[in-house]
C-alpha cells in the first residue's frame, strides 16, 4: 500500500509523535492518578464509592451537568440559528460575545453570577419573591454550567447549519412541504451529529467544571456538593488516595458517557456521508 | 397556455433584475431560457417557483393565478443545479418526499417511485443514498423527485452545470424523452446555448434582466433582431454598413447580397447606417476575386488559423477595397478607423481546396448577410472644441452603452455647432446617434443637427447617470414607430424599466377613453414590433410641463423623446432641455412623410 504525499513528514513521524504527545500530556497523568487510587483496597474502595455524600455528589454533577447540556442543546441551536441565518446589525459583535465564556477565568463567571442572583440583589430578590431559588440549589449550579457549555453547542452547530443549503430547504418547500416538516425532516436530521457533538462537549465541560461552581453552589453537603469539590476536599484534608479513588470514578464514569455519545453520533453521521469517495 | 408571465418585474435594490418579462410557454412545450450569468433568468425561474416574490406583474399556471401562492402550493417540480438532494434519505425516500407529505399511502408511494426510476433510468437503485451515486445519477433522482407529485410545470436551473460533458449529454437525452413522454411544460435555464439548441421547442434570450427575444432556435439563430442574441447564440460578425435604396453597402462595394429584410427598416428609404450581420460559416475565402462563387466583399490577410476538428477557424483582417467596412465591436474609443477583423469558419473540404496561413492574402465573400432591424448603428460625438469631445467620448454613461451595444464611438469637431441654420432639406443623413453635451444652449445645438440630417441626437448631462427608469413620449403618430424601436434599441442595453407617457391636453372623459386606448395601442405595438414591453401611464396637462414634472420626480431618469418638427425643439422643449443637465434624454426625429419626398 503506499501512502499520498503529503506537506507533514512521513507517517512513522506523525504516528510517533501522536502517540508521544498523547502519553506524555494525557495518559501519564491518567495512569500516575490510577496507581496512586490503586494503593487503595478493594473494600474501602466500595466503601469510598457508595458513600451516601459520594452518590450524592455524582447525581448531582452528572444530573446538572446533562440538564444544562440539554438546555445548551435547544438554546445554542438556536443561537447558532440566528447567527447563521439572519443578517443584523451587530451580528458580528454577537458572535464575538458566544466565545467568551471560553476566555473568561471560570471562577470570574461565578463571581458574576453569584452577583446576579444572590438573594439580595434585585434579580435574586424578586426570583426567590416567586418561590425560585437559585443560590446554593442544583439551579445555580446548572445556570453556571449552562453559561459555561453554551459556545461548545453554538460552535459546533454552526458550520452545520451553514452548510445545509438553501437550495435544500427550497426543494422541499416545491414539493410541498410545510416549515414545520422541513425542519423535522431535513434541518434536524442534517445537524444532528453536530448537535450531538456539542452536546458531548459541553456535557464534559460540565462534570468537570469547578471555579464557576463553588460560587453558587454553596458547596451544602449532600445537596449541592459536586464532585470536583469533594475531590478537592479530600485533598484539603491530605486523603490523597481517597482523592485518586475518587477521581478514578469519575474519569471512568465520563469516559463510558463520552464514547457512547461519540458512537451515537458516529453512527448518524455516517447516514450522512457514507460512500465510495469520487 | 400553461405558464403565462404578464410583466414580470423583480428589483434588488432599485435596479430591476428581472425587468418586465412577458412571456407564453404551451401545453407540453420545452422552454429554455438563455441568457448568461447575472442576467435575471434565474430569478425569474425562482419567481415562477414562487421562492422569490415579484414586485410587478402575474404569474398564473394553467389559467391559475399564482402570483401570491405559497411554493407549496404552486404544483412545480424544480431541479437545482446542485442537485439538492436530501442526503440523508434514500434513493427512495426522496423520491417519495413529496408523496409522503401528500399522505399518500405506501404501495402507491411505491409504484409512483418505480414508474419515475424506470422513467429516470435508475432501476433498482432505491436504497442507495444520494453520497453513494455519481453526479449524473443524483440528477437524475432529483429530476424523478421533481416528479413524483406530477407536478404542472417542470423547471430547471442549469441542471447540467456541474456535470462533465458526457455525462451531460446522456442526461440531455433523458430529460427531453422524459419531457416528451409526460407532456410537461418545462422551462429550463441555461447559459450554454448547445444545450439550448438541443432542447428547446423555442429559446427566450435574456439579458440585463430583460427578455430579448423568443423564438425557435433555428429561426432566432437565422434572423436575430439585437445585437445580444446575434452574438449570443453562435459566433457573428457585427458590421456597420450601409443601407440605400438598392441594397447595402459594406464600405464602398455594394452587396447585393440576399438581404433578408425582416423589419420595415425606416419609414423614410433614404440611405443610412445599419448594423449587418455576418455568421462566420456564411463568409467564403478564395484565392482571388474571380475564384470567388459568392459575393465579393473585400481582400484581407489571415491573421490566424485555428484547427478545432471539423472545422478551422480563421481570422482575416480587411484590407480592400476600403477601410471604413468597419467592425462594430472593437473599443475604438479612441477614435481611430478600426479595421474589420472577420472571424470565418470553413469547413474540412474547403480547407483541403485552399490551404491558408497567417499573413496570406485572400478574398473574402460572403454567401448570406442579415441587417438587424435596430436604429441605433454607431455613436458620433459633436462638440465645438477638442477637449469637449473628448470629455464626451469618455462619459461613462455612452461608454457603457456602445460597449454592450459592440459599437463605436467616433467624434467631430463642428464649429458651427448651435448657429442658426436655414431650413435646408437637401441633406445628406448624419450616420449614427449623434452625442452632444447638454448645456444651456443644448437646444440650439439640437436644432443645428437635426437641420443637419440627424435623426437620433443624444444628450448626455455632465454627471455621472446610471438610469433605472426610461421615459418615453412622442409628440404625434409619426415618430411613434421610430421612437418606439429606439427606445427598445436602447433599454436592451440600459438596466432600467421604461414607462411610456400620454400626455392629453386636458382631462375629459372621451379624452379619457380615447388616451387609454392609445396606450394599449402603444404597448402592443412595442411588444409585436419592437420586443419591447413598457408600462403605460396616462397624464393631462401641457406636454412640457407634464414631461418636467415626472422627470422631477426621481434623479436616475432617461427621457427618450420623439419629435417631427424642428421648431417644436426650440419653442416647446426648450425649457425642459435647458434642465436635461440632470438626466440624458434621446430625441428621436423624423420628417412628417410626404415633405421628405
Amino acid at each position: 500500500m503506499s501512502r499520498e504525499r503529503s506537506v507533514l513528514p512521513g507517517f512513522g513521524l506523525t504516528v510517533g509523535y501522536t502517540t508521544f504527545f498523547l502519553s506524555a500530556v494525557v495518559l501519564l497523568p491518567l495512569t500516575a492518578m490510577i496507581i496512586k487510587a490503586s494503593n487503595i483496597d478493594h473494600a474501602a474502595f466500595f466503601k469510598l464509592l457508595l458513600n451516601p455524600e459520594v452518590v450524592a455528589s455524582y447525581k448531582i454533577s452528572f444530573g446538572t451537568s446533562f440538564l444544562a447540556a440539554i438546555i445548551n442543546s435547544i438554546f445554542g441551536f438556536l443561537i447558532a440559528w440566528t447567527l447563521t441565518r439572519y443578517d443584523f446589525a451587530g451580528r458580528k459583535f454577537l458572535d464575538a460575545l458566544i466565545d467568551l465564556p471560553f476566555a473568561l477565568p471560570t471562577a470570574v463567571s461565578g463571581i458574576a453570577l453569584t452577583a446576579v442572583f444572590a438573594q439580595d440583589t434585585w434579580l435574586g430578590s424578586h426570583l426567590a419573591a416567586m418561590g425560585i431559588k437559585v443560590v446554593y440549589t442544583w439551579v445555580g449550579i446548572t445556570v453556571a454550567l449552562t453559561l459555561i457549555g453554551m459556545p461548545f453547542v453554538v460552535r459546533a452547530v454552526q458550520p452545520a447549519l451553514a452548510e445545509v443549503q438553501r437550495d435544500i430547504e427550497d426543494a422541499a418547500e416545491t414539493l410541498g412541504a410545510g416549515r414545520f416538516t422541513i425542519f423535522r425532516r431535513i434541518i434536524f436530521p442534517t445537524i444532528l451529529p453536530s448537535l450531538l457533538t456539542g452536546f458531548a462537549m459541553a456535557f464534559a465541560r460540565g462534570i468537570g467544571e469547578y471555579g464557576s461552581v463553588v460560587f453558587i453552589s454553596g458547596n451544602l453537603p449532600m445537596k449541592t456538593e459536586i464532585t470536583p469539590l469533594l475531590i478537592v476536599k479530600r485533598l484539603e484534608e491530605y486523603k490523597y488516595v481517597d482523592a485518586a479513588a475518587l477521581g478514578c470514578i469519575m474519569l471512568g464514569m465520563s469516559f463510558v458517557m463520552l464514547l457512547s455519545i461519540n458512537l451515537l453520533q458516529a453512527w448518524s453521521r455516517r447516514r450522512l456521508f457514507v460512500g465510495k469517495r469520487r | 397556455m400553461s405558464i403565462t408571465l404578464d410583466q414580470i418585474t423583480k428589483r434588488y435594490q432599485n435596479t430591476p433584475v428581472v425587468n418586465d418579462v412577458s412571456l407564453d410557454v404551451g401545453d407540453g412545450e420545452f422552454f429554455v431560457l438563455l441568457g448568461a450569468s447575472g442576467s435575471g433568468k434565474s430569478t425569474l425561474l425562482r419567481a415562477i417557483a414562487g421562492l422569490t416574490g415579484v414586485d410587478h406583474g402575474r404569474i398564473s399556471l394553467h389559467g391559475r393565478d399564482v402570483t401570491h401562492m405559497s411554493p407549496r402550493k404552486r404544483e412545480v417540480g424544480l431541479v437545482f443545479q446542485n442537485y439538492a438532494l436530501f442526503k440523508h434519505m434514500s434513493v427512495a425516500d426522496n423520491i417519495e418526499f413529496a408523496l409522503r407529505v401528500r399522505n399518500v399511502k405506501a404501495a402507491e408511494r411505491r409504484e409512483r417511485r418505480k414508474e419515475l426510476l424506470r422513467l429516470v433510468a435508475l432501476e433498482g437503485m432505491d436504497d442507495r443514498l444520494p453520497t453513494q451515486l455519481s453526479g449524473g445519477q443524483q440528477q437524475r433522482v432529483a429530476v424523478a423527485r421533481a416528479l413524483a407529485h406530477k407536478p404542472q410545470v417542470l423547471l430547471m436551473d442549469e441542471p447540467f452545470g456541474a456535470l462533465d460533458a458526457k455525462i451531460r449529454e446522456e442526461l440531455r437525452t433523458t430529460i427531453r424523452q422524459v419531457q416528451r413522454e409526460l407532456k410537461i411544460s418545462t422551462i429550463l435555464v441555461t447559459h450554454d446555448q448547445e444545450e439550448a439548441f438541443a432542447l428547446a421547442d423555442r429559446i427566450g434570450v435574456m439579458n440585463l434582466g430583460r427578455l430579448l427575444e423568443v423564438g425557435r432556435p433555428e429561426e432566432l439563430y437565422a434572423r436575430p433582431a439585437t445585437r445580444f442574441v446575434a452574438t449570443f447564440l453562435g459566433a457573428a460578425n457585427l458590421l456597420l454598413a450601409r443601407q440605400t435604396a438598392d441594397g447595402i453597402r459594406v464600405g464602398t462595394t455594394p452587396v447585393t447580397a440576399p438581404l433578408d429584410k425582416l423589419w420595415d427598416l425606416r419609414v423614410t428609404q433614404r440611405e443610412h447606417e445599419v448594423v449587418a450581420v455576418l455568421r462566420p460559416e456564411e463568409l467564403a475565402l478564395a484565392a482571388s476575386r474571380d475564384s470567388l462563387n459568392t459575393i465579393y466583399l473585400g481582400n484581407g490577410v489571415v491573421e490566424s488559423t485555428l484547427f478545432t476538428g471539423a472545422y478551422e477557424r480563421l481570422k482575416v483582417r480587411m484590407t480592400e477595397p476600403d477601410k471604413s467596412a468597419a467592425c462594430t465591436d472593437g473599443n475604438s474609443a479612441n477614435g481611430s478607423d478600426h479595421l474589420a477583423t472577420l472571424d470565418v469558419t470553413r469547413s474540412q473540404h474547403s480547407q483541403r481546396q485552399l490551404p491558408l496561413i497567417p499573413g496570406q492574402t485572400v478574398a473574402v465573400g460572403v454567401r448570406r448577410i442579415h441587417v438587424l432591424p435596430t436604429p441605433l448603428s454607431s455613436y458620433v460625438v459633436y462638440a465645438k472644441s477638442a477637449a469637449k469631445i473628448d470629455a464626451l467620448k469618455t462619459h461613462p454613461f455612452l461608454v457603457e452603452l456602445a460597449t454592450r451595444m459592440k459599437t463605436r464611438i467616433t467624434s467631430q469637431l463642428e464649429p458651427q455647432l448651435g448657429a442658426r441654420t436655414s431650413k435646408e432639406h437637401t441633406l445628406t443623413p448624419l450616420a449614427g446617434v449623434a452625442v452632444i453635451q447638454s448645456t444651456s444652449h443644448a437646444a440650439a445645438d439640437l436644432d443645428w443637427l437635426l437641420n443637419h440630417g440627424a435623426s437620433e441626437v443624444l444628450l448626455l448631462p455632465d454627471a455621472l447617470v446610471q438610469p433605472r427608469r426610461v421615459l418615453i413620449h412622442w409628440t404625434d403618430d409619426t415618430v411613434r414607430h421610430a421612437t418606439l424601436a429606439v427606445s427598445a434599441s436602447v433599454l436592451r442595453h440600459v438596466a432600467a424599466e421604461a414607462t411610456y407617457l400620454n400626455i392629453l391636453p386636458k382631462q375629459d372623459e372621451a379624452q379619457k377613453s380615447d388616451g387609454m386606448r392609445e396606450l394599449l395601442d402603444a404597448r402592443s405595438t412595442a411588444q409585436a414590433a419592437h420586443g419591447l414591453e413598457m408600462r403605460t401611464e396616462l397624464h393631462f396637462g401641457d406636454v412640457a410641463s407634464e414631461l418636467s414634472k415626472q422627470l422631477a420626480t426621481n434623479p436616475e431618469q432617461m427621457l427618450i423623446l420623439g419629435v417631427s418638427n424642428v421648431d417644436d425643439v426650440q419653442e416647446r422643449f426648450a425649457s425642459l432641455l435647458k434642465h436635461s443637465h440632470q438626466f440624458p434624454v434621446m430625441i428621436v426625429y423624423r420628417e412628417p412623410q410626404g415633405v421628405a419626398a
